[in-house]
């Protein structure tokens, strides 16, 4: 496997799974069906995490077919920059969706306001992933672009690509200050601090320590680990889009991400399975079940991992083999 | 201003060059590793106490999170050790750096401030929890601003130094 077949496995999830998780939400608006509503917003939040793979295996993808002949850059730079924009619709209708099943924790349904967030920022990700998937589409079939090599927009598509970054002015701007270096990194260290606090803290609890503390207000130190986890995505792929040739050859940052990915599965096994419900009535001194111990475990091996494999990105460099376009990169 | 001598007689000491040079996967890089996991047990621990006294997560009895001080002086200790290891690896680059001087200073204000909520907030077992959290805020208050500084300075030092080792700049 390479990036090439990551990334055409990863990129259908946005699309594909935007447009489920949108449609549920519309019959879930229409119907007035909280159930449905709180799958869609889970779904919505999936995706923004799978988009983050999608997005950064989209640059090895770019290296290994940009040289080859036939191949247009102006075309790759057009999905590139499509993919820019979408991404952050994509982040952001997932925040908004936690925040939305966070509500409907706490008051059964999601703040007015977070359903009318919810229902415009999906839907213009759903229509700004399709984009995506047709300009990367263009790349490389010439059974549905003949004309390869020339950028053609329609109506559409003209309008979109107003907004649209120019891929190399963003990755530039985000190195061209050692200041707004820093501050990105600063914004990451804070947000480390403040999730391995906040998360850490539920997990010891669970794990039996500190017993004299009641889980249900210590969980509701959860919304600032997701304010934590906000921030650190944004600096992440912002640095990443400064310096992707830094990190897209580096074993320690993929399987950071692949830890981040199996963070969002020890998640949805927390929550959806009914362990978080046996463990959030319980007082001082009363333990936890089983099951709810070991995804506690799991949770701090797997941040430990991830903070362990962010700092050593820097010394594995180069450690995964881009089909002899290596040289070509640096 | 001339740079001490004293900080090329460190850097040619063997422990110095073996933490900057060292291919070693517990060189360099481990020490900053453990010194971010120190940043986050201390940092972290404190700020659900500043956060807890400024209104979040406001039935959690103030009094049950007492042991988490443990944790930060044990987040603290860790960084202390990582953190002279590391000045010994680059102490010109550090010490030629105003931004040193400024995190020094942030993480002692910090740390007064942790140890004085300590003793005068959780020392005093006769106090209410209302009294705590009213004898507590501006000290939380003071402790998120003067950790994100230490944070902050701490990440600039990574970027803004002048020399990077004696003798050599950028």
């Amino acid at each position: 496997m390479n990036f090439a077949h990551l990334h055409l496995l990863l990129n259908h999830f946005p699309i594909v799974g935007t447009m489920i998780g949108c449609g549920l939400f519309l019959v879930s608006f229409f119907g007035k069906n909280e159930d449905m509503r709180r799958a869609s917003y889970i779904v919505l939040a999936a995706m923004a995490l799978l988009t983050i793979p999608a997005f950064l295996s989209g640059f090895g993808a770019q290296i290994m077919i940009g040289k080859q002949p036939g191949v247009s850059d102006a075309l790759i730079q057009r999905h590139e920059g499509s993919a820019m924009l979408a991404l952050w619709f994509m982040e952001a209708t997932g925040a908004f969706a936690l925040v939305g099943l966070w509500q409907s924790h706490r008051n059964l349904r999601p703040a007015r306001w977070n359903i009318a967030t919810v229902l415009v920022l999906s839907i213009l990700t759903m229509g700004l992933m399709a984009r995506v998937g047709n300009t990367g589409g263009d790349i490389r079939h010439p059974e549905i672009n003949p004309g390869q090599a020339r950028v053609t927009e329609g109506t559409v598509g003209s309008i979109i690509r107003v907004f649209e970054p120019n891929p190399t002015k963003f990755s530039l701007a985000m190195v061209d200050s050692k200041y707004w270096w820093a501050f990105m990194m600063d914004l990451h260290f804070i947000g480390l601090a403040l999730i391995v606090g906040t998360v850490g803290l539920l997990d010891i609890r669970i794990l039996g320590f500190a017993k004299q503390m009641p889980i249900a207000p210590v969980h509701k130190f959860m919304p600032w680990a997701m304010a934590g986890l906000g921030v650190n995505v944004v600096t992440g792929l912002l640095a990443f889009i400064g310096e992707s040739t830094n990190y897209i050859d580096d074993a320690a940052f993929w399987l950071k991400m692949l830890a981040l990915m199996l963070l969002g599965l020890n998640v949805a096994a927390f929550y959806l399975t009914g362990i978080f419900d046996r463990v959030e009535s319980l007082g001082p001194g009363q333990d936890a079940p089983i099951s709810a111990k070991l995804i506690a475990v799991s949770s701090l091996i797997l941040w430990v991992a991830v903070i362990t494999l962010g700092r050593y990105i820097q010394i594995f460099l180069d450690t995964i083999p881009l089909s002899g376009t290596q040289a070509s990169i640096r | 201003m001339a740079v001490p001598e004293i900080f090329n007689t460190i850097e040619q000491s063997g422990i110095s060059t073996w933490i900057r040079e060292s291919d070693s996967l517990f060189g360099f890089y481990f020490i900053l590793l453990f010194h971010t996991f120190g940043l986050s047990l201390l940092v972290g621990s404190n700020a659900l106490i500043d956060l807890r006294i400024l209104g979040v997560a406001s039935d959690l009895p103030l009094k049950s999170l007492r042991w988490l001080f443990n944790v930060m002086w044990a987040g603290f200790a860790i960084n202390a050790t990582t953190g002279v290891l590391l000045l010994t690896a680059y102490p010109t680059k550090a010490l030629t750096n105003l931004v040193f001087y400024a995190k020094l200073t942030l993480i002692a204000l910090a740390v007064v401030t942790m140890q004085r909520m300590k003793t005068r907030v959780f020392g005093d077992a006769g106090l209410s929890e209302a009294a705590m959290i009213a004898k507590g805020k501006m000290m939380a208050m003071w402790s998120l601003v003067f950790w994100c500084g230490a944070i902050t300075a701490g990440r600039f030092l990574a970027y803004t130094y002048t020399y990077i080792t004696y003798g050599r700049t950028g």
